[in-house]
């Protein structure tokens, strides 16, 4: 599956690897250690908020973390 | 509704990657915006889901639009305690012309925990168009069907 941005998709599956793992290993097994993907999100995340400027896609209103602020 | 002879944890991790499947091949993107577990510890996800709908040229022309790409939010919650899945999704492309908006809960069976019952809601809107009440009906019935087949094909692939 690729990203919105044709640039972000070896970004996204490499963050969808790491997730998939975590939350089928960890959290659904009720591990609350902490979550191992969170810099490769960020740099997905970038990429993925620049593709969205650029094609003028309307995600006002969806609550977008960005890359500056802290996941608890 | 629909139920499975599957655990909910598999059903959800299969759920969780859903896209792509041949049951939906209008689907071509998916992104993550956002995730991050809240106070109580369930995960929260918002996904922006691109579909292409390879519409005829004549729809385009009348819809008044070259564009055939539109585009989903997706807002999920798993609750790894009560053992949730809940996926609302709402177009955020096309809101002039029609809204979709669609509730998905994933749960155990209340009798049996190897069983996995799926419940699906959706509130379609269509605007400004004077067969909208047939538009709907045929809009609820596609989107019925078509949420079984994703499950059935999600149990399939277990």
């Amino acid at each position: 599956m690729n990203s919105v941005g044709e640039g972000c998709t070896d970004l996204k599956r490499e963050y969808d690897q790491c997730f998939n793992r975590w939350f089928a290993e960890k959290f659904l097994k009720g591990d609350r250690s902490g979550d191992p993907c969170t810099e490769m999100f960020k740099k997905y995340q970038h990429c993925v908020q620049k593709a969205i400027k650029e094609k003028d896609i309307p995600i006002d209103g969806v609550e977008f973390m960005g890359p500056n602020k802290d996941k608890p | 509704m629909w139920s499975c002879s599957y655990p909910w944890e598999t059903v959800i991790k299969a759920a969780m990657r859903k896209y792509p499947n041949p049951m939906n091949p209008s689907v071509v993107g998916v992104d993550v915006l956002d995730r991050n577990l809240d106070p109580e510890g369930r995960l929260h996800s918002h996904r922006l889901l691109s579909t292409e709908w390879g519409l005829p040229g004549i729809v385009r022309a009348i819809m008044g639009t070259s564009h055939t790409r539109t585009y989903v939010k997706e807002h999920s919650i798993v609750d790894p305690e009560e053992k949730t899945m809940e996926l609302c999704s709402t177009n955020i492309t096309l809101t002039n012309l029609v809204s979709v908006d669609e509730r998905l809960v994933y749960r155990p069976h209340p009798d049996n925990p190897d069983v996995t019952v799926l419940t699906q809601e959706a509130i379609i809107t269509v605007k400004g168009v004077s067969l909208s009440s047939y538009l709907e009906g045929m809009m609820a019935l596609r989107m019925s069907a078509n949420a079984r087949k994703v499950f059935l094909y999600l149990v399939g692939s277990l």
